[in-house]
């Protein structure tokens, strides 16, 4: 069979013993920048471009391809120990993982979080080899019209995700909306809102603003409280998770590696939207919805496979069409132009080894990220046990840096103090700031592609349901908003934001 | 959440929606404020000000609504914010920020963790200073030799 | 407390500091015009063709001058963020910034509040790549040669859709004044940057796009576009089938993004003539050439002076062609 020879040809490629090197060290790399804040993986890899040059093809690829899904297994460290997201993927692990962190169950959480990750990333290993025809057809479909109707669907997701009352939530939504908007404008090349600061011309560095808004913010928090109430709690139960906990994560893995491997192939969307969506659907499915937020493991391990298994199939119209997702494959193809190769559907055909070559590494990084990971939990379950009067400077410090980092600008330094400002708010007057993120990350997409959708049909809104998928996605947004808004559905809630007062 | 909440929530007319309603309220005026001279545009050709401002509108109706209902249905009261670790906190990115592209990593790190450090009561005097000076070097390390960011490590 | 120890917290420390620091190296001092590390500044995203050009520069730069050369990516309005960084650094050419030199052209005509004054508080170390633009269309659109998209275009007004990298670039400002040379009324429909407008003719979303060559050839090659024409002086070796502008009547027959090198202004002459130097030696050689080649670009002098009267005559020519197809930042 022909996909059977091509998984050995891609196998026999990935194991020869310095392309294991590679993925290993791409992989290692992009655990520690996933667990700084601040470092993505996108300039570790700009940082990485020169030097593989003088690497073949298939290697260079290889290496860079771990850092990038080794920064996802990264980042969620840090989310669930310190509750600060250093990507945009990682936001919705801190609201569970770190819970559970609180309650004793790190070691649990990070092993969960690591597991779901493989599995995600072994299922979509297999989708790409598999359905990267029907897949990339599906993304060659989609249009501003589809994309405005898939970012609405995103922020439904959003209110769902929010624990208390919907208004607050639709209100911390349209504020990220807002926040969303500084910067120039695409469609008219006019700066907005701000306030002649040169370096927000592109918009305020999500960076920032989340360090600002979860880590910061939180320290000031708990520096009110005796230390001994803060961060985790020292009496760590298992460091693994039981049975129990694996027989409930498991359905949750399933439909987030599901929702990842679609939604990681669309352009545009980026790595926040696969884990938050699956994030939803799970509290949506959820026998006890009111679970999630303070430690509910689906909560954990459907974000996890959902964006491991986005950040992997966001290589499918890479690597099928020439076309890339996001900015990671925009480097991927500047790597592959240096070497000579030209991106596009012939890539397939004319390099078959390195095609399947990188996908086979995938799994194997994949596993070897299990591996490394699983014995290091102990380590990062160690420094826990650091007091928090050492822990906070140090958080402090490496948000700092990272913020500064990101676009080597001091100006988003002040940035991240002016959301913590407005942060510490926030959690004085008791409202979640997931919802802002959300909005913040899907806002700007939301308006350019409703913008140029209307340009596109010259004003007739009536593309949005005309045209199938969009109607599909809208028809979803709809159902969902009824089912939410049913007097059931909000007696329930009511029951549960008075319970917890 | 705060160590003041004793038995039962306590409400009063300073209460969080009331708090929160005003800010949405605030902001929209920001929005409507720096946005006053973008066009609007129309819904086929949509223009700079279009989005922002609907969105402001959309702030405006929150942020009444919630002051409305803070006076109606009184919420939980805010409780006071914890000046101190406020202040610190601020202060400490604050100085670093300042510092870190004149005097370099190590010092700007190292004064910011020292008066973070401040804002937590069980801080001890000399461990702080030992850690935060190793804890600068290692930043400085990492950061700028091992990782290439460009800012300097010290001032000269 | 329970079995804290600061001293183990301090060996972890201590261990990884070292370990760092040995991962680290730093090169060798050399006296000369350059004492300190030398920044090449990509006012783009990482990935296109400013950045790549940069990455392939800068080890070799370095080699050449004895100290570290890093690049860094600016991106942000159009490239006025990250060429407004370079305006402002101290005047010793240590920061050098790498980009599509067309948006310094227009800038001063297009934008009001501009930061910094292009040909004040720049100093131009020279021309070095030229990547000509590929005029295409989705393969569904029945236009399959210049003429077709004409006549097309003539009896639908206000129908067919222009994809262009940005308001006010040049991919925009070419599509304009073609349109306008030619009696043309078109959709322009702004991306972020020509690889999301490549991709949005790909799927149909736009109907054309005029976007540089080494962006767009690959999906011409693999028929996910229709190639009309290309703005360079001859055929693409390629393409030998594609007429150039020219051939097919249409304006602006040089047009295409002209990457650039400079430095801040007031910087001494003698140091911008060593970057100048350093440069043309890197850009012949044949690794360069070959890489460069690949990409569709061709080379140019890279010399200070052709770069100032370059800007100098542009900026006017396009300043007259903005007003004149009357395209509008507001």
């Amino acid at each position: 069979m022909e996909l059977f020879s091509n998984l050995m040809l891609g196998f026999s490629t990935a194991l020869e013993w310095h392309n294991l090197l590679y993925c290993l060290f791409g992989a290692l790399i992009g655990t520690l920048i996933g667990v700084l804040p601040g470092i993505g993986p996108v300039p570790t890899v700009a940082l990485l471009l020169p030097f593989t040059f003088g690497m073949a093809p298939a290697s260079a690829f290889i290496m860079l391809a771990g850092i990038f899904y080794g920064a996802q297994y990264g980042g969620s460290t840090t989310a669930i120990l310190v509750n600060i997201p250093g990507e945009t993927s990682a936001v919705v692990t801190c609201l569970d993982g770190h819970q559970m962190a609180r309650n004793g169950r790190a070691g649990t959480a990070l092993a969960i979080a690591a597991m779901a990750s493989f599995f995600a990333g072994t299922v979509a290993t297999t989708v790409i080899a598999m359905l990267s025809g029907p897949l990339s057809r599906l993304a060659m479909s989609f249009t501003a019209v589809e994309f405005f109707s898939l970012m609405v669907l995103g922020l439904v997701a959003a209110v769902i995700m929010a624990h208390g009352s919907i208004v607050k939530s639709l209100a911390m939504i349209g504020i990220g909306l807002l926040i969303g908007v500084v910067g120039i404008d695409v469609n008219t090349g006019v700066a907005r809102m701000t306030f002649n600061i040169p370096e927000f011309a592109d918009g305020l560095s999500f960076v920032s603003v989340a360090m600002g808004f979860f880590g910061l913010a939180e320290i000031i928090n708990n520096l009110e409280k005796p230390s001994h109430q803060i961060v985790v709690s020292q009496k760590m139960k298992n460091l693994l998770p039981t049975w129990q906990d694996l027989k409930t994560a498991f359905p949750a893995m399933l439909r987030g590696t599901a929702i990842g491997s679609i939604l990681g192939v669309l352009p545009g969307g980026g790595a926040a939207l696969p884990p938050f969506t699956a994030y939803a659907i799970e509290k949506k499915l959820a026998r006890d919805p009111s679970r999630f937020g303070k430690g509910a493991i689906e909560g954990v391990a459907s974000p996890e496979a959902a964006n491991n298994a986005g950040a992997q199939t966001s290589f499918i119209p890479l690597l099928t069409l020439g076309i890339p997702s996001n900015a990671i494959m925009a480097l991927m193809i500047g790597a592959l132009m240096i070497q000579g190769i030209q991106p596009g559907p012939q890539i397939i055909v004319e390099q078959p080894e390195l095609v399947w070559g990188v996908i086979a590494s995938m799994w194997v990084g994949n596993l070897m990220l299990l591996v490394i990971n699983l014995p290091l939990i102990g380590i990062w379950v160690s420094m826990l046990k650091v007091p928090y009067r050492l822990l906070f400077p140090a958080i402090m410090l490496f948000c700092c840096i990272g913020a500064y980092g990101v676009n080597n600008s001091v100006m988003d330094i002040w940035l991240m103090l002016g959301c913590a400002v407005v942060g510490y708010f926030f959690i004085k007057v008791k409202v979640e700031t997931a919802p802002l993120l959300l909005g913040l990350i899907l806002g700007p997409q939301l308006e350019e592609n409703l913008r140029r959708a209307m340009l596109l049909s010259d004003g007739d809104f009536s593309v949005f349901v005309t045209r199938p998928i969009s109607a599909v996605l809208l028809g979803s947004v709809a159902v969902i908003l009824l089912v939410m808004l049913s007097p059931a559905v909000l007696k329930k809630r009511d029951e549960i934001v008075e319970s917890e007062g | 959440m705060s160590p003041k909440q004793e038995a039962g929530p306590k409400t009063s007319p300073a209460n969080e929606d009331l708090f929160f309603g005003l800010f949405l309220l605030g902001m929209a005026i920001l929005v409507f404020a720096s946005t006053r001279k973008l066009l609007i545009g129309t819904s086929s050709n949509m223009g700079a000000g279009y989005f922002p401002q609907a969105i402001a509108w959309g702030m405006i109706f929150f942020g009444v609504f919630f002051v409305a209902k803070s006076q109606v249905r009184p919420s939980e009261k805010v409780y006071a914010p914890y000046w101190r670790g406020l202040f610190l906190i601020i202060l400490a990115v604050a100085v670093f920020s300042l510092l870190l592209m004149k005097a370099g990593l190590v010092l700007a790190a190292f004064l910011a963790m020292l008066i973070a450090s401040a804002a937590s009561k069980e801080t001890r005097p000399v461990e702080i200073v030992v850690y935060s000076a190793l804890m600068s070097a290692a930043s400085a390390l990492l950061f700028v030799r091992a990782l290439s960011m460009p800012m300097p490590i010290f001032p000269w | 407390m329970r079995s804290f120890k600061l001293s183990r917290v301090a060996g972890f420390v201590f261990a990884a500091t070292v370990t760092a620091s040995l991962i680290s190296s730093s090169p060798a001092q050399a006296a000369d015009d350059f004492n300190h590390m030398v920044r090449i500044i990509v006012p783009n995203a990482a990935g296109g063709t400013s950045d790549i050009l940069a990455r392939l520069i800068a080890p070799k730069l370095s080699e050449a001058i004895g100290q570290t050369v890093i690049v860094e990516n600016k991106p942000g309005a159009g490239g006025n963020v990250g060429a407004d960084f370079v305006a402002k650094s101290p005047k010793d050419g240590h920061n050098i910034v790498l980009m599509d030199v067309g948006t310094l052209a227009t800038a001063p005509s297009l934008f009001s509040n501009l930061t910094f004054d292009v040909e004040k508080d720049l100093a131009p170390v020279g021309m070095i790549m030229f990547v000509p633009y590929i005029l295409a269309v989705n393969p569904s659109f029945p236009a399959k040669t210049v003429d077709e998209l004409i006549s097309y275009s003539k009896a639908n007004p206000g129908k067919v859709s222009v994809g262009n990298s940005g308001v006010g670039t040049i991919t925009h400002l070419v599509g304009a004044i073609i349109a306008k040379e030619k009696g043309l009324q078109w959709k322009y429909i702004p991306y972020k940057g020509g690889a999301a407008s490549s991709r949005a003719v790909v799927t149909g979303e736009s109907n054309v796009v005029i976007n540089g060559a080494t962006a767009t050839a690959p999906f011409v090659s693999s028929g996910q576009l229709v190639g009309l024409a290309v703005s360079s002086k001859e055929r693409m070796k390629n393409f030998p089938n594609l007429p150039t502008f020219r051939e097919a009547g249409l304006p602006q027959p040089d047009a295409g993004s002209f990457q650039g090198v400079l430095t801040t202004g007031g910087t001494p002459p003698a140091v911008v003539k060593r970057l100048s130097d350093e440069i043309i030696k890197i850009l012949a050689q044949p690794d360069m050439q070959k890489k460069i080649a690949e990409q569709g670009g061709v080379i140019q002098s890279a010399k200070p002076e052709g770069l100032r009267d370059w800007l100098q005559e542009y900026i006017k020519v396009f300043g007259d062609e903005i007003r004149a197809a009357n395209i509008k930042v507001e």
